[in-house]
Parts: C-alpha cells; structure tokens; sequence
C-alpha cells in the first residue's frame, strides 16, 4: 500500500479488490492470446485466484484452445507447480485452494492427486476435491469419486459430482454390473441428476429387481428424467411392499405428471402412510393443474 | 518439483522417488478390481481396433497404447438405444462387434437411417468433440461390445499430438455434414411434397414380382387417384402394360433420344392411364431397346416423374443392372419379393447380403412372401430362418386368379376386393403411407371400394 493510499484512508479490502482486478485482467489477456505469462499465487490470502479464474474459465471445455492457453500460461509462471505442491502440503487451506484451482484449470492429469483428498480429515478440502475431480469430468475422475462412495457412504455433494463427472453411458454401465452393490442405489441417483435417457432401460431393472434402497433410488431418478416409457414401472411401483418405495413412485410420478395414472394415485390417497398420501396427493394436483392448463383452464 | 512447472510432474515430497501408475492409482484409491489395468490380450485387442479406424492409424504405438488403456468396455444389448439425438454427449464410442444403425429423427415422428456402423467403426465424435449434441440417435442392431473413450482422455492424449486432434475434429465436422445431407436427401420427397420412389424387386424370375407391383400401384392410386405411376424396368421383356390390358405405343427407352428442353414433355407422354387410376410407364417395348435405358436416362426421369406423381412404384425385375442401381439409389423403400422354393430362397438371400452392403436401410426393406402354389416346398418359418430375418408380409396362395386376370387385362386390387393379392397388397400400402408419410398430406377425394363400381 502507498503512502497516498494509507493517507486517504484507503483500507485492505479496496487494495485486495484493486489487486483482483488486475489479476482477472491478466487472466483475460492470457485468454485473448495477449499474454504467455500468469504470474498469479494461488495462496494469496487476500485475492481468492481460483475463484477468479474459475469465473473465467466456467463456460470452457476441456480441450478449449483458452483453457490450454491458461494452463500453459499457469506452467511457464510456476503457478501450476504451487498447485501439485499444495495438494500435498500439510496446512487444510493450502490443499483446498489447490483443489478449488486444479477443478479451474480442469487438469485431468491432476486427477490422482486430487483422489486422496477426498479421504481428508477436514470437510472443506473434501468437498473442494470432489467439486474439482467433477468439473474435471471423464472416467477417472468418476472412478475417484465412486471409489470414495463405497469408502465414506453416498454424501449428497459425491453424488452430484459423480453426476457430473461421469462420461456416457459410465453411469449405466455401473447399473447393469454385477459388482459394486454399495453403491447402486447412489449411481441411480447419479443417473438420474445427468437426465439422459440411456439411464432409464438400467433404472427400470434396478427398480424390477434391486434392493429396496435401489428401488426407491430408482423411482426418483425415474422421475428427474421424465421418460414417459418408465409411467408403467412407476405406476406398478406404487403397489410396492415398502412404503418408501411407493412415496418415491408418487414423488416421481409427479414430476411426469402422466393422467394415465391418476387412478393409481387415487389408490394411494387411501395408504397407511402419510408420507405415501402426501406425495399422491402432490402429484394428483400437479396432474390436474397439467390438465386444466391444456384445456385453457376449464376442467 | 522437477522443475518443469508441468502439471503432470509430481510434487515436491513425492520427487524423490516418482510414482509409477498403478501406485498412483493404489494412493488414489480410484481404480476398482474390475477396472484395473486391460490384460496383454485385451490391450491388443483395443489396440488392434483402434488402428482400424484411420484417424487413429497414423498415430504412434505409445499414443495408441496410452488411448487403448483408457478405454472403458461397454456391453449394450440388442435393440438399446446408445446414443439419444439431442442429447449432449462426452465419449467417442469404437465398435469391437456387433452392429448398430444411425438414425436421424426428421419432423413428424419420422426416421431416417443414415448408416449402418460395424466392427471398427466409431461413433459419438461430433457430440465429444465439437461440443454439439448428438445429431443422430445410435441403436444397437446386434449385441454389441463398445470401447468408449471419454473427453478427457481424447483430449488429454491428443492434444500432444496436435494434427490427430484436428484431424478427427475434421472427420467429426465432415459425419455431421454427411448426416444431415443423407436424412435431408431420404425425405426432401416428404419436405417438398414429391413423389415417394418405391422399387420392387425379386431376385428370382416368376416369383410374381410384375404382378405384386402392379396391384401394389392399383391399391395406392385406389387413395391417390391419378398420381401413382408404375415404371417397369423389369428388361428385357416389359410385360406391366400387358397386365393391365393398355396397349402401349412409346416407352422411356425411346425418350432418351428426346431433345433435352422437350424431355419431359415427351416422357410424359409416354405414360399409359389404366381406366382404373394407375398409370404405367413402360421401360422398353422391344428387348433389344433395353440397352438405351441408362443410369442417367433413369435419374433423369426418376427427376421428372416425382415431381409429377405422389408415388413411382418401379418393377426393377430380376437382374442387378447399372439401371437397377440408379433407381435403388433414389428409392426411399424398396419391397424384396420372394417365393416358396429353394432356388427363390436362395436368391433372396443373396439379394439381401447386397442390398445390405449397398447401404439399405433394414427400415426401408418390405420382405414380402409371395405364395404360388397351394402347397409350398419351403414353410414361412424356413424361409424367415435361411433368410435370418422374419417375412414382413405373406401373399397367400390366390388360386387362378392372378392368371385370370391376366388374361383379362385386370389389375385385381382394382377389380376384385375378396383376393388374397388385394389384401396382402392393401396392408403393403398402407405399411408405406404410415413409413413415408407427409409433413403436410393434400386431401383427396374418397374412391369408392372396388366392389361398389
């Protein structure tokens, strides 16, 4: 800070805020092809520089001719040293805004160093693992985050990062196998957060014939996705032994908002549970608003 | 550090001793049993299946072999869907067996298959590399085995080497082109309201091809009066006229001699009306005239004729002509007659095997039995299991009425509504109307049965 600054009563934060801009200047120079240098500290305590480029990098996809720019500008400055350094170093904040900076940059090659984060003691270096091995995307990254599934349980955040990762028809591959029982029921959930309709045909078996954690996990994936083909399954679910099932058949069946199976729903109006008459109930409006919509609001 | 400030180089503690892959992914804790490291054989394999894609060809054993671990085995079964058109999509799947079709959904519900991917083949590039969705839902014929190779890996692998990247970046480019040049093309007659080219072709003489045609051209113009037109190129000996009782005076062999402003005049004039609504084109009237229908003679009457008619049903006959080839070139469907006996059966099969090379769509194919006799040497079920694929439509046997009205110059989906070739070609048209129908159908006048004339 200058003198000039101190004795205007310029404080930190304008200083850091000054400091960031000129940083997310020299990244969108780099960007523009301007620049083969990115003198940034990824450990800067007062600008968070993955944070920055992550905002400028966000609608990139790997292989983006400006993401290999950043990437090349960020080896020739020693930046990207600092961050396989950090991924190691003892201190929780360091290893977190490594992890946060290598998800920006979308470094693949950073893959099974981030992995072993995802084992940390503390949350935040965790989620920022996760978070970084998801935007990075691709097998390994998927294979990272499931193999920590099966270890640590089907956390909300592994689940959606796992869903993001995985490539093509990862996740349905993943339903089909034999293997991996522990962790079915979060790929279904994986599966239906991506919303592609590969998923449905592997979903509809999981719901014939898996667990009853499986089969409810598959109701509300089937739902996210919305295929009409999977109104039949959903409808036969709602008969379903476990009362959990049969609320994640309704839940799911709400979001298809089907009339075909309005009757079904009617049955479930009269469940034991309530969570069961809850969702029926939900879903039968959803349907009638659907239907009373399409005939210009007369019923 | 080692001092390269690369990202794939190993941190500072870990310098000392570098760590190879598999500890790497021991410490990551990412690669499961049944993901692990391809064995020798495996490798081969992928690698072996990689090289028969050209792109992939040119590139370095140790690239090869980097791209060949990082593939991901994938079973799908017969009849599944691999790939959604519209969706987004991050893989580059390679074929290792089976077989599977593209196919592209153009409006009104309908489909287009633009190719037919066998073993070594690969697909899924457009959507991986050019950041599109996918242009082309992809359904597996057979039981089919995949490698399928993420974007990360494409890129993180290729990117070292520049010019494979953007040559597959180009393949990918020049597929999209490819398939939206072949779905417009296959339905640009639905799109601009012209004629629907339906051939019909039997492989074996006497099998009733001239026959099925002809009636086939009486049930559809019994719905689009006066605009269904049947050429018959069935050479040497063009015999549909005759059929029908028209007696015909000029043929398209004769217009190629037309001048080229007055083509279309002369060739139309050429048509034969049948009292009935068809109308009939001859190809030749005398053998020797069978040698003046060219290729190009046939586009460019095909050319002419569908933007005259709604639909060009063409008797291609029995044998495999440069014609023949032309006309299978611009037809959206093409009807495959077969009789019940051995040497029919044979053909049939033989004619299948090419017309499956040339690129026939299995969608566009109407396998028809034709039953001539009342007691078939060859049952439907042989048939369907020497032929490897199920008889869409059986003729069953008529009687003489077929030869009957032959001799009468009937055409029986006119003339006779209780004939079993009637029924059989009344289910054929209406299978086509429901395949290729249009965006926006012109009314037409209601004809009354054929019993009620």
């Amino acid at each position: 800070m200058t003198d000039a600054t101190k004795t205007a009563g310029v404080g930190w934060p304008l200083r850091d805020a000054v400091r960031a801009s000129l940083a997310r200047r020299r990244i969108r120079a780099v960007a523009r092809g301007a620049g083969d240098g990115l003198a940034l500290d990824p450990m800067d305590v007062g600008i968070d520089v993955p944070g920055l480029l992550l905002e400028e990098t966000r609608e990139l996809g790997p292989g983006s001719p400006v993401l290999v720019r950043i990437v090349r500008a960020l080896e020739h400055s020693g930046g990207a040293a600092a961050v396989v350094d950090g991924l190691f170093a003892p201190e929780p904040f360091r290893r977190e805004r490594s992890a946060r900076l290598a998800g920006a940059i979308r470094s693949e090659r950073l893959v099974p160093w981030l992995a072993p984060l995802l084992s940390a003691r503390e949350l935040s270096v965790r989620q920022a693992a996760a978070r970084a091995l998801g935007r990075i995307g691709g097998a390994r990254a998927a294979d990272a985050l499931l193999a920590s599934i099966q270890r640590r349980g089907p956390s909300p955040r592994l689940v959606i990062e796992l869903a993001r990762a995985a490539p093509d028809l990862y996740l349905e591959s993943c339903l089909k196998s034999q293997r991996r029982l522990v962790t079915r029921h979060a790929v279904a959930i994986a599966a239906g957060l991506r919303r592609r309709h590969t998923a449905v045909t592997p979903l509809l078996g999981l719901l014939r014939a898996g667990s009853k954690r499986e089969r409810v996990a598959a109701c509300r994936a089937l739902g996210w996705i919305a295929e009409a083909n999977s109104t039949r399954a959903l409808a036969a679910a709602l008969d379903d032994r476990e009362w959990r099932v049969r609320a994640a058949a309704a839940k799911a069946l709400l979001e298809l908002a089907e009339p075909s199976v309005a009757e079904s729903l009617q049955g479930c109006l009269a469940d034991r549970q309530p969570a069961v008459r809850r969702a029926a109930s939900r879903a039968l409006r959803r349907m009638l608003a659907r239907t009373s919509g399409e005939n210009g609001g007369c019923l | 550090m080692d001092g390269s400030g690369r990202l794939d180089s190993a941190p500072r503690g870990l310098t000392a001793r570098p760590m190879a892959a598999p500890q790497l992914q021991a410490l990551a804790g990412s690669r499961n049993r049944d993901l692990g490291w391809p064995a020798p054989q495996e490798m081969l394999a992928r690698v072996a299946i990689l090289e028969q894609a050209a792109v992939f060809y040119t590139l370095p054993d140790p690239t090869l072999r980097v791209l060949a671990r990082r593939m991901r085995p994938v079973t799908v079964a017969a009849g599944d869907t691999v790939l959604h058109q519209g969706e987004p999509g991050d893989s580059i799947f390679l074929l290792s067996s089976g077989r599977c079709r593209v196919v592209v959904e153009r409006p009104a519900g309908h489909f287009v298959t633009v190719a037919l991917l066998d073993e070594g083949d690969f697909f899924g590039d457009t959507a991986c590399l050019l950041n599109r969705s996918q242009p082309a839902a992809v359904i597996a014929q057979t039981d089919c085995k995949l490698l399928s190779l993420d974007r990360q890996s494409v890129f993180g692998v290729l990117n070292r080497q520049g010019h494979a990247l953007d040559e597959l970046r180009r393949l990918a480019d020049q597929r999209l082109r490819t398939y939206t040049d072949t779905a417009v093309q296959a339905s640009w007659g639905m799109l601009l309201e012209e004629a629907t080219i339906v051939g019909v072709y039997s492989p074996k003489g006497g099998s009733g091809g001239t026959c099925l045609a002809l009636n086939l051209v009486g049930a559809l113009s019994r719905r689009h009066p006066g605009q269904v037109l049947l050429l018959d190129l069935d050479f040497p000996y063009t015999h549909a006229a005759l059929l029908a009782g028209l007696v015909p005076t000029t043929c398209l062999a004769r217009t190629a001699a037309a001048p080229r402003e007055a083509f279309e005049e002369v060739l139309l004039s050429a048509v034969l009306l049948h009292a009935g609504g068809p109308m009939i084109l001859p190809g030749a009237l005398k053998p020797e005239e069978a040698d003046l229908v060219t290729p190009e003679l046939v586009d460019r009457a095909v050319g002419v004729l569908r933007r005259t008619f709604r639909y060009v049903v063409v008797d291609l006959g029995v044998s495999m002509s440069d014609a023949t080839l032309a006309v299978l070139d611009q037809t959206q469907h093409l009807v495959l007659i077969a009789s019940a006996d051995l040497s029919a059966v044979k053909s049939a099969a033989d004619a299948l095997t090419i017309l499956e090379q040339l690129g026939t769509p299995p969608d566009r194919l109407t396998l028809v039995l034709n039953n001539r006799v009342p007691r078939p040497a060859v049952s439907k079920q042989a048939l369907e299991r020497m032929l490897g694929r199920s008889v869409d439509l059986e003729v069953p046997y008529d009687l003489d009425r077929p030869d009957r009205a032959a001799v009468d110059g009937e055409i029986l989906s006119l003339t006779d509504p209780r004939s079993e070739i009637t029924r059989a070609v009344g289910r054929l048209a209406e299978q086509l109307e429901a395949t290729h129908v249009r965006t926006a159908a012109r009314p037409q006048p209601a004809q009354p049965p054929p019993g009620e004339r």
